[in-house]
């Protein structure tokens, strides 16, 4: 089973927990209609799309509404504190939401106590807390921007807006010296992909591959197409690829769905992820070895 | 692409405002420099972070006017303390990129893209706290002049990165789309 967790800008949606579904290009939790917009939903359904495409079962979500103030952010803190155990997923994506250091470590404690410790993928303020609370090393994968690097690598910071000066004014590619320190930091997880112009699959330290092509200059412009990398690595590794691989094909697929889309500064994440059954079916096996039979699985 | 670089101002705060909430801080600030004072947004200390907070550095030369601004503007804070920490700086570098009809405005973690043409912001992309998305959406096909201020509808530091970039493209389409 995948979890995604994060928050919705939704004020009224109350923490709800289920197995998603699609809905056109929105998607379906317990009885709420969710839209696919920058963030979690992004992140959603793009994890969908893959799920739906390998034929592995639909990841489920823990969402909640919350515009800023953090009070959704707890709730699903404190829901996973109290269930993660009886849950028992095999991987857990953690998202958007209001970074609490003290509550992410009583997370990690509780994934401890897990009989099965869950492959732990972090994205987006997940990671700021995950890194700021000094227990980036218990997470499988980050899926740091160029910026998001910066952050990991300055020891002191605790959230990106705190970066020292020299680390985000970069002009040139420094990514391997930064990666080196956040790994050198210990504000690293197991494998990183750093998301940028070329993207970089790291682990333990040591950089295993990079994906320049295609070049879609656009996508950093567009809200969204961050969240949706991450969904791609979940629905990939939930499938049983290891993290490595699925994060190389979470950037190929989405830089080929923003070729395909013909993805300016102006395009909507929607417009993307409306490619990704295409790339999957061009693309996947050939990239993997991973190839689905047209009809079979199907119930 | 073009780099913008703000020169950091000549300030040093010796005192330190703390406050519960990071949208308090952010209104401290707006009040506090509307009202002809010298601050900064800086980290609290560490023992006093949960993650996404702020603080706003004074001087404590000027501790009792700073507090009745604050008072009459009903801006809640904690305590006004002497500032004895190396307390870092919120970053203040923001980053044009052209795309040619687009330009997009970096601030840290917090992009913004908007047509040169229209002002029309395009999209908002970057950053993690849950007011992004919740801006994403109040923010985009408005004009720049038009949309809703990120210091005004957010609570986070994503949301300060994100007004230091709408401030960018503001400035830079009445310029006429300078770096465009």
């Amino acid at each position: 089973m995948l979890i995604i967790c994060g928050t919705i800008p939704l004020e009224d949606m109350p923490l709800t927990f289920g197995r998603v579904r699609a809905d056109g290009d929105s998607f379906i939790v317990g009885d709420r209609q969710v839209p696919c917009t920058q963030g979690t939903g992004a992140m959603i359904r793009a994890a969908l799309s893959a799920a739906d495409y390998l034929k592995t079962d639909p990841p489920h979500a823990l969402l909640a509404g919350d515009i800023g103030l953090g009070t959704g952010s707890r709730e699903i803190y404190e829901y996973l504190i109290q269930n993660i155990a009886g849950i028992r997923p095999d991987v857990l994506a953690l998202h958007y939401w209001l970074p609490d250091m003290p509550l992410t470590r009583r997370l990690c404690a509780a994934v401890d106590g897990c009989a099965e410790r869950p492959v732990m993928i972090a994205d987006a303020a997940s990671m700021y807390s995950a890194k700021a609370a000094g227990l980036a090393t218990a997470f499988d994968v980050f899926t740091p921007d160029a910026s998001e690097l910066a952050f990991l690598a300055d020891p002191a910071a605790t959230h990106p807006a705190y970066i020292k000066k020299h680390l985000f004014n970069i002009e040139g590619n420094r990514t391997p010296e930064l990666i080196r320190a956040a790994y050198q930091n210990g504000s690293a997880a197991k494998l990183l992909l750093v998301k940028g112009a070329v993207d970089y699959v790291v682990k333990d330290g040591n950089i295993l591959e990079t994906v320049a092509e295609p070049d879609v200059p656009a996508m950093e412009a567009i809200g969204g197409t961050g969240d949706t990398i991450s969904g791609l690595i979940a629905a990939f590794v939930d499938a049983g690829i290891d993290p490595a691989p699925s994060a190389m094909l979470a950037a190929r697929a989405n830089r080929a769905a923003g070729q395909r889309a013909r993805a300016t500064p102006a395009t909507k994440i929607s417009r993307i992820i409306e490619f990704f059954p295409d790339v999957f079916k061009e693309n996947l096996c050939q990239w993997t070895g991973v190839c689905v039979v047209e009809g079979e699985n199907d119930d | 692409m073009k780099f913008i670089k703000r020169k950091n101002k000549d300030f040093e705060g010796e005192g330190l405002i703390l406050f519960r909430e990071v949208s308090d801080a952010m209104k401290a600030e707006r009040v506090l420099k509307k009202a002809g004072y010298r601050v900064q947004l800086v980290a609290p200390p560490p023992e006093l972070r949960k993650g996404c907070d702020l603080a706003v550095a004074v001087k404590l030369v000027e501790k009792l006017g700073i507090e009745r601004t604050l008072q009459r503007n009903t801006t809640g804070f904690v305590e006004m303390v002497p500032l004895n920490f190396d307390s870092p700086e919120i970053l203040n570098i923001v980053k044009v990129t052209d795309f040619g009809e687009w330009v997009m405005v970096k601030a840290a973690n917090m992009k913004l893209t908007f047509e040169k043409r229209s002002g029309i912001i395009v999209n908002v992309s970057g950053g993690g706290c849950p007011d992004i998305p919740y801006m994403h959406a109040s923010m985009i096909d408005k004009k720049l002049q038009e949309a809703p201020h990120p210091d005004d509808l957010g609570y986070t530091l994503c949301a300060l990165m994100l007004e230091r970039a709408m401030e960018e493209g503001l400035a830079l389409y009445e310029k006429g789309g300078a770096a465009c």
